[in-house]
């Protein structure tokens, strides 16, 4: 970048520059070996934590993913549960225990009607 | 002089920090290249998340009104584990009768007694509610290890046909052990860089994942409530004679399809070791090569009437005995009325050897005695026709049997007369049935089957499985045999056992037993047997229903199998609502 010096007409200047003269002086400047340390270890800081987050945030997919293979598995045991207490509800020694079959009478005729 | 000191102890000092740098170099390199594969198993070992994914094992259905009913399920159940040298025996108790005292199995005084014990099972099959429960309670003195069990929803019925899982999760016996394969499905793999909580991440490149596939789920032929109601007719009828074992196979003569096939006694399923006696396992109307006795008068009949050589009216002369190769053959039933010149008809109805002798004597084209042309075509029946003494198909585990050669050996006309009614052979039931089903079904032999398809989820997908089907008989014969076979259960229509409206033929058979390598003439043990079927009068028959009693040491004939058969087929016509006939 080139700094621009404005100097005032009215405050005295060295002999060198005419009086009531506008003049412009153009500097060069550039960074010290330090700040470019500096900012190398920043930038390099920045794309670590970047990797970092990026590897923490696949991690905690594979968490949330774990978890949710937790409850399937859960609810799987649950459909199981279900299955064997309806398959058990619905067996024939339950049916012919209960109480309504308790209550049934045995048909002693079967009529059938002529087609 | 000091100065030179100096140099020499820092010369020194640089000696010990080089060897020092050569130790750990050294060092590095034994590790990172010699024990390099070691230390990276080590570390994979830590990191690598390697497990074998368990498929869930099939299920087995069997029918209810055209719609599948489970009688085999999975289910996940806990055991309690305990480590007895670091938790007083106090806590347990309070656990266990707070817990799990219904499924308790172990006596925590004697797991207490025992030095040196660090693990003890002190409680099984725990539901997955109550396990539960103990984790959220707290309780650290407990451990719960997961396990998988079959669950059986219908009791022990038909235990013999289903088989069960040994602790290593194998089908054993039945349909679990004959399609442990199918069942079973296949195991499947993940291997995956894990943390230290053991939870699969997907960084890395070697990760595998290969899904288990969990096996068939299987639909049985056989009718629940059918089955339900045959074994408790076969209990009653074992409680009510000196037999032990009992056995009944229902099918379809024209399917093959078998709706009900029992053997009593069954077992627990759920405790399958509990068992006396191991042969309870055993499926006896498959695996089991028998003596059928005289049901088998039906097959020799009819190859007889096949081969245009005898009709039920053909005559012999009957002096109720036959002597071949020097041995007298007798018929059981010797009453005088029967001497003389009877039919065929009569023949089978009185249950006459002789006159099964004389079928055989007919196929060789020679009344007057047996011949190798007679013993080839009878065997050709037997064993090519009806398959007799082979594999039938059946997709669950049998024995093949054996039909005795027709030229080869001593005293084969004496065999061959024996084979006419089912002596000297050995079948099994499942083979009879089968045979007998195309005696009476138009002819036609058809694989015996008893699965009906895979369940994919509501719907039933029948197998891919090659299934025979072979006119071996004419319609006429089967037509004649029929008639024969109903008429032989006169005396059940008179004695107002069999219905009005309802065609059911069958034969019976007594086998004698063979003890010490020869056959007990005393007739102390029998077996008896009884196959027949029934029908719609005048319709083609619509069961068959085959059945076997047997016990240590009882006499058993053919008469008290058939008093099973008549509960069976009667219970068979209410079942299946079968419409009398005009």
């Amino acid at each position: 970048m080139i700094s621009q010096t404005y100097v005032t007409r009215r405050e005295p200047i060295g002999n060198s520059f005419v009086r009531n003269r506008n003049t412009v002086r153009h500097t060069k400047k550039s960074l010290g070996s330090i700040s470019q340390v500096v900012i190398i270890g920043m930038l390099t800081l920045i794309f670590a934590l970047i990797y970092v987050a990026e590897g923490t945030k696949a991690t905690s997919f594979d968490y949330e993913l774990s978890s949710v293979e937790s409850e399937i598995t859960e609810m799987n045991a649950k459909l199981e549960d279900l299955s064997v207490e309806k398959a058990r509800l619905t067996s024939v020694a339950t049916a012919k225990n209960s109480t309504v079959a308790a209550a049934m009478e045995n048909a002693t005729v079967t009529g059938y009607v002529a087609e | 002089m000091s100065q030179n000191k100096t140099i020499s102890k820092i010369r020194i000092l640089r000696y010990v920090i080089l060897a020092a740098l050569f130790i750990i170099v050294a060092r590095l390199f034994f590790i990172q290249i010699i024990e390099h594969g070691q230390w990276v198993a080590k570390a994979d070992e830590q990191h690598t998340l390697l497990e074998t994914i368990t498929p869930k094992r099939g299920e087995i259905y069997m029918m209810d009104d055209d719609e599948p009913v489970a009688v085999v399920l999975n289910q996940s159940t806990y055991q309690v584990v305990i480590d007895p040298a670091v938790t007083e025996k106090a806590v347990i108790e309070e656990v266990v009768n707070k817990y799990v005292r219904d499924y308790a199995v172990a006596d925590l005084d004697e797991v207490y007694s025992e030095e040196g014990l660090r693990y003890a099972v002190v409680a099984k099959n725990v539901p997955r509610e109550i396990a539960e429960e103990i984790n959220e309670s707290g309780a650290t003195a407990v451990w719960l290890k997961k396990t998988n069990q079959r669950v059986y929803p219908e009791g022990d019925l038909a235990s013999g046909l289903l088989g069960f899982v040994n602790s290593d999760g194998v089908g054993q016996y039945g349909v679990e052990g004959s399609l442990n394969d199918t069942l079973a499905g296949k195991e499947g793999l993940i291997k995956t860089t894990a943390d230290v909580n053991k939870v699969a991440l997907s960084i890395g490149n070697d990760n595998v994942k290969i899904p288990a596939e969990d096996g068939a789920n299987i639909v049985l032929s056989v009718d629940r409530g059918l089955e339900k109601g045959v074994e408790e007719l076969a209990i009653s009828a074992v409680n009510d004679t000196a037999a032990t074992n009992a056995s009944v196979l229902v099918m379809e003569p024209d399917t093959g399809k078998i709706v009900a096939m029992a053997n009593l006694p069954n077992y627990d399923l759920s405790n399958y070791s509990d068992v006396d006696d191991a042969s309870a396992y055993i499926n006896f109307t498959t695996e089991v090569p028998y003596e059928p006795a005289s049901v088998c008068k039906s097959l020799s009949f009819s190859a007889a009437i096949n081969e245009g050589v005898m009709t039920s009216s053909t005559t012999y002369f009957n002096q109720g005995y036959e002597i071949v190769d020097d041995w007298k053959i007798q018929n059981a039933e010797q009453r005088s009325m029967l001497y003389g010149t009877i039919d065929m008809k009569t023949a089978l109805y009185w249950s006459l050897n002789t006159g099964s002798i004389y079928a055989l004597k007919l196929l060789g084209g020679n009344p007057s005695a047996i011949n190798q042309t007679g013993r080839e075509k009878l065997y050709d029946y037997y064993y090519n026709k009806f398959r007799l003494g082979q594999i039938t198909g059946i997709e669950i585990i049998e024995a093949e049997g054996f039909i005795p050669d027709p030229n080869e050996g001593w005293g084969r006309d004496s065999v061959y007369a024996n084979m006419t009614f089912g002596q000297n052979l050995g079948v099994t039931m499942v083979q009879v049935a089968s045979a007998f089903s195309a005696v009476v079904n138009g002819g036609y032999w058809r694989t015996p089957t008893i699965i009906e398809g895979n369940l994919v989820g509501n719907e039933i997908v029948p197998l891919e499985t090659e299934k025979v089907e072979d006119k071996i008989l004419s319609d006429e014969t089967s037509a004649m045999m029929r008639e024969m076979l109903v008429n032989n259960r006169n005396y059940k229509v008179n004695g107002g056992i069999d219905r009005a409206g309802y065609s059911v033929g069958g034969k019976s058979g007594t086998a004698q037993v063979i003890k010490d390598g020869a056959y007990d003439d005393t007739m102390s043990e029998t077996v008896g047997t009884y196959i027949g079927y029934v029908a719609s009068k005048d319709e083609m028959p619509q069961y068959v229903i085959m059945v076997k009693m047997s016990g240590e040491g009882a006499y058993l004939d053919g008469g008290i199998a058939s008093n099973l058969f008549d509960t069976v087929s009667n219970y068979i016509i209410d079942y299946y609502k079968i419409k009398p006939g005009a």
